[in-house]
């Protein structure tokens, strides 16, 4: 009975199947060798390489020559004829055996062999052990770099702050944090290197404007409205950011920020300010470039310095709105993936901000002793001073160049020489010369600190004056 | 890339249709939507069927064809930031195993819905019933011309149609293609 019925029914299917509509069944037909084609088809990568024929790539391969792993350079290499340096570089440095006054540390307040940091490093040291051994993420969070952010934020007046560990990480994780793909960043000519890598990372649009030109800026943030208004989809879903520096190290010049902000409402772009130079140094209370021009911290959208030049410490903070700078937490590839801050040197920083906030006569000092080497130094024969009268770390560029780079560094290394064999401590600005987008001329990098005295300011520059002249004449 | 596994995937969204479990769970949420469907009383067997083509086509566009991005941040700084989810599986490479699962199955369903939009009984066994029925009543041409009611053209169509929306837009030739600039940005 079964059986009769199932051969029954399965008749009546096949009937059904006559008595279809015909767009039913092309349709189902269609569909059938639509599955049986895909189910045999191969998998491909959309964008082959073109395919070489054996033998071109045998030609190839034999017409290759290796480059040496390491390229041949000359023996007086400034990197292979380093200075050695006994002791801490402090204000009297002993280098090369040959004691000096050190005018070539990033040591602006002179914090470096303060007895109180040393004594609340050593404490640290006791307590955590040397180093941190392990990310922020992974047991490398102690109380004291929560305080660190904690005291950072408030002296900055800003929400929140976050650490890293190397200065040079800082502002090279800050940037590609926020920057992506298919984003634009206006940002300075002379921007640090630090910043040039950070841009690199992020893969977005960059548009150098010339150094601290605020008409071409202005003339490129234009060009960049007639383009959204071409296309107001696309703009809508892309970042605008200016990079700048508070006090460029290339240059010893400081950004006009009045007229960034101004520029930033008008064009809606966010501003990111390094300030590693001007952190310390400039403003009242040393809280730099935005206390020196008096304008509302919360203006700018993100600060980034690192300690390693006022706070004479190791390695860098970022500081905003909390908004802003959570986003690091699990951004931030130097934050998230670097062990964290060695703890006596965070211990080390809070000490440094302890002095920084108990004596601020010091950035006026340091101001003052600026100004009177900035007017010593005028007038040399065949060197101008390249830099702003109140930046501590200014140039010294030759005032006619001989032509070629490599003479020129020739000439400005006799004249370091010469001034070490008189007990003044100098150095050129070295940079990776491949790798800079816009080399700085060659030069001496004069710094200042608020340890060096009146006299030997004095001193220092009759020294250079002489050199050169006898050098450069 | 598997649930619960420390992976280093760049984009995870490229190999989670791989994922363990993937496959089967789509095709149960599937029968679940068509059982929910069909336990509405409103709803003949026809309408559930198309219900559920409809709405499983329109979640596969909205998700696999509409929808840009990734919902997490990636550490190749945003490339796959204007690619829609279809585009981003197995990073780009065509007629993987989970490219053909995902064509073929709303093929499967689409046909299966034609296949019962007929408004001919869904059981074999109410077809033998209606037989029955119909071999008492001496009238067999009047029994094969109620198989196919007014509806059926109607079905068929919106069927079709939902079935299209989902097909073209998964065809290597339509790979980053934006129509008019539509979703582009």
């Amino acid at each position: 009975m079964a059986t009769a019925t199932e051969q029954w029914v399965l008749v009546e299917m096949v009937q059904a199947l006559y008595e279809a509509p015909a767009y039913h069944l092309i349709l189902e037909g269609i569909l059938i060798l639509w599955i049986i084609r895909l189910l045999f088809s191969k998998t491909y990568k959309l964008q082959e390489r073109s395919d070489l024929t054996v033998k071109e790539r045998e030609e190839l391969i034999e017409e290759w020559q290796p480059e040496p792993l390491v390229p041949p350079i000359s023996k007086d290499h400034p990197a292979l004829n380093y200075n050695i340096v006994s002791g801490p570089p402090s204000h009297n440095i002993v280098v090369n055996g040959k004691e000096c006054i050190n005018f070539a540390s990033f040591n602006f307040l002179g914090l470096l062999d303060n007895p109180r940091i040393k004594a609340a490093a050593l404490a640290s040291l006791k307590k955590y052990g040397v180093g941190a051994c392990g990310p922020r993420g992974f047991y490398g969070t102690f109380d004291v770099h929560l305080d660190l952010e904690d005291r950072l934020a408030k002296f900055m007046k800003t929400e929140e702050a976050i650490l890293y560990s190397y200065g040079f990480a800082t502002i090279a994780s800050a940037i590609p944090a926020y920057s992506k793909r298919g984003d634009i960043v206006f940002v300075d000519k002379a921007a640090c290197f630090a910043i040039q890598k950070g841009l690199q990372a992020s893969r977005s649009d960059i548009k150098l404007f010339k150094h601290n030109d605020m008409a071409d800026l202005e003339r490129l943030l234009k060009e960049q409205e007639i383009e959204d208004q071409k296309n107001p989809r696309k703009a809508r879903v892309t970042r605008r950011f200016i990079v700048v520096e508070g006090l460029y190290m290339n240059t010893g010049a400081i950004c006009p920020l009045p007229e960034l902000v101004k520029l930033k409402y008008k064009y809606k772009a966010r501003i990111f300010l390094e300030e590693s130079l001007s952190f310390g140094v400039l403003g009242e209370h040393g809280r730099g470039v935005t206390e020196h021009y008096g304008i509302n911290i919360d203006d700018i959208d993100l600060i980034s310095a690192n300690m390693e030049n006022s706070l004479a410490s190791v390695g860098g903070f970022c500081c905003g709105r909390s908004f802003v700078i959570d986003h690091q937490r699990l951004s931030g590839q130097g934050y998230c993936f670097s062990a964290s801050l060695p703890p006596l040197l965070a211990a080390a920083a809070i000490e440094a901000l302890n002095i920084m906030e108990e004596n601020p006569g010091i950035f006026a000092l340091l101001k003052e002793k600026c100004e009177q080497i900035h007017k010593a130094l005028q007038g040399i024969s065949g060197l101008k001073v390249v830099g702003e009268s109140f930046s501590p770390a200014f140039h010294l560029q030759l005032e006619n160049s001989t032509g070629s780079r490599e003479d020129d560094v020739k000439l400005l290394q006799e004249i370091v020489n010469q001034c070490m064999n008189r007990s003044v401590a100098l150095t050129q600005a070295r940079y990776l010369e491949r790798e800079e987008k816009w080399l700085p001329p060659p030069s001496i990098r004069v710094v200042v600190t608020v340890e060096q005295t009146e006299e030997e300011l004095e001193e220092a520059a009759a020294t250079i004056k002489e050199v050169a002249q006898a050098i450069l004449l | 890339m598997n649930v619960g596994v420390a992976h280093s995937e760049v984009n995870p969204n490229t190999r989670v249709m791989n994922s363990r479990g993937m496959w089967l769970t789509y095709a149960l949420g599937v029968g679940l939507l068509h059982i929910v469907l069909l336990s509405i009383p409103f709803f003949s067997v026809p309408v559930a069927w198309t219900l559920t083509n409809i709405i499983h086509n329109l979640g596969m566009y909205v998700f696999l064809h509409a929808v840009k991005g990734t919902p997490f941040e990636t550490p190749d700084q945003g490339k796959a930031r204007l690619l829609t989810h279809w585009e981003q599986l197995d990073y780009g490479v065509q007629f993987t195993s989970s490219r053909k699962f995902f064509t073929i199955s709303p093929i499967i369903l689409v046909a299966s819905g034609v296949l019962n939009s007929s408004k001919r009984p869904s059981t074999m066994h109410q077809l033998v019933l209606e037989q029955r029925r119909m071999k008492n009543t001496k009238d067999t041409r009047y029994f094969l011309a109620s198989f196919y009611t007014k509806y059926d053209p109607t079905h068929f169509i919106l069927n079709t149609a939902s079935l299209l929306s989902v097909l073209i837009p998964k065809m290597p030739q339509l790979h980053g293609v934006r129509i008019f600039g539509i979703n582009k940005y």
